[in-house]
């Protein structure tokens, strides 16, 4: 993001950033920057949150007024929304949707399928309504797949990982990963039809402690690790499960 | 929530401490008042069109999003796990704050909403970025846009 602000401010048009790291706009140095004590993936504060967010932005255009840069600013509010709930509240959160209880045993890969075509159907419902709720806004279409099609698609990796790419012009790796985001997608636009505050840990926990699409994705995940080409393996071990979530996967062998 | 604060110390001095480019020092460039400026958005979020291709890793390249795109068209496809993504599930605004930059424009903040936005993906090296950055500077002089936000995730 700094680079970016270097390259064009370079070019002779004005910029001023958001900084969620501190550090790195210490380094870079942009030309004009507002640091913001905001979660990362949250530039403008909070979901629902006009005022606030109207506030954050109007901070960081007034700093293009300044030309004695490198300016480095402190925005110095809080952003209001779940990080603000008490605890007690935020124990309170539960998805539309609980499974009773998710396939673990991916051996019967038809168990599987079905196990995850019942929680698809289940979400359906709150996902219609989720979309409805943001005026028809959908997280979802990376890929032209629709959930059923893409739990179909990934268990078939599982039981052949040989398998060529079902992305046109995409490279396995990224089939899998765009494939992997839309179901993820679909199902957490459902679990936001609820109302009220929702945290990433909730969600994320719900999705891959509680789900059997979780579990898929978690199997995958164990697969791709196994890779000896490096791109798929990549994907495995970066690119679908969180950091904060690595407590749902299944302990690696070790050597 | 992500906050870098509370990441172990280990992930925290991964991220702060890894490799960045040396810039010089950028002389900021002067503009009309605040008042007059015509802004565009540049986020680093991996947002684009459903009918766009989604970003590829390790890649330069940005999506542009016209003024008139229809908003709830954008999707994210930025390859990262580690960033909350609830804010922008339920608000575009959190991340893209396009329904707040008209408002500013509306009420006389600001000039005028440019014509064009644009979008990277974020966990690229900044120097891959660099050669259609001077791309992008020429498609923004010719929507005659004064200032740049510019916003990751």
């Amino acid at each position: 993001m700094g680079g970016l602000a270097h390259y064009i401010e370079g070019e002779g048009i004005p910029t001023a950033q958001i900084s969620l790291i501190r550090e790195h706009t210490e380094r870079l140095r942009p030309p004009r920057a507002l640091f913001v004590p905001f979660p990362l993936g949250r530039p403008f504060g909070a979901a629902n949150a006009p005022d606030f967010q109207r506030q954050v932005l109007q901070t960081v255009i007034g700093l293009l007024g300044s030309t004695d840069g490198p300016i480095l600013e402190d925005f110095p509010d809080k952003a209001p929304g779940p990080q603000e709930v008490s605890e007690e509240e935020l124990d309170g959160w539960t998805c539309p949707v609980n499974f009773a209880s998710p396939v673990k045993d991916l051996s019967n890969a038809d168990k599987f399928r079905k196990a995850i075509k019942q929680e698809i159907a289940l979400l359906r419902p709150w996902y219609v309504e989720s979309v409805a709720k943001q005026n028809g806004r959908r997280l979802d279409g990376l890929t032209k797949y629709r959930p059923e099609e893409i739990a179909d698609l990934l268990i078939g990796y599982c039981e052949d990982p040989s398998m060529a790419s079902f992305l046109d012009g995409e490279p396995l790796p990224r089939a899998i990963k765009l494939t992997a985001d839309d179901l993820k997608h679909f199902y957490y636009q459902a679990a936001l039809a609820r109302p009220g505050s929702v945290t990433y840990e909730d969600i994320d926990n719900w999705f891959f402690g509680g789900s059997s699409a979780g579990m898929l994705i978690l199997e995958v995940r164990k697969i791709l690790i196994r890779s000896k080409d490096a791109a798929l393996k990549r994907v495995g071990l970066i690119n679908l499960l969180p950091h904060a979530m690595s407590h749902h996967a299944p302990k690696r062998p070790k050597g | 929530m992500v906050f870098m604060r509370d990441m172990p110390s280990a992930t925290y001095d991964r991220i702060v401490n890894q490799e960045l480019p040396e810039f010089g020092e950028t002389k900021c460039v002067a503009g009309p008042p605040i008042s007059d400026r015509r802004i565009a958005i540049v986020t680093t979020a991996g947002l684009h069109r459903r009918q766009d291709k989604p970003f590829a890793l390790g890649v330069g390249e940005y999506r542009v999003i016209p003024d008139d795109t229809d908003m709830n068209d954008l999707i994210m496809s930025h390859i990262s796990n580690n960033f909350d993504r609830t804010g922008f599930q339920q608000d575009l605004n959190v991340v893209f704050p396009i329904d707040r930059l008209r408002e500013l424009a509306a009420d006389g903040t600001i000039g005028s909403v440019a014509r064009y936005h644009y979008a990277f993906m974020g966990a690229t090296p900044p120097t891959d970025q660099a050669p259609v950055a001077k791309d992008l500077a020429q498609r923004l002089k010719e929507d005659d846009v004064s200032g740049v936000i510019l916003a990751g995730v």
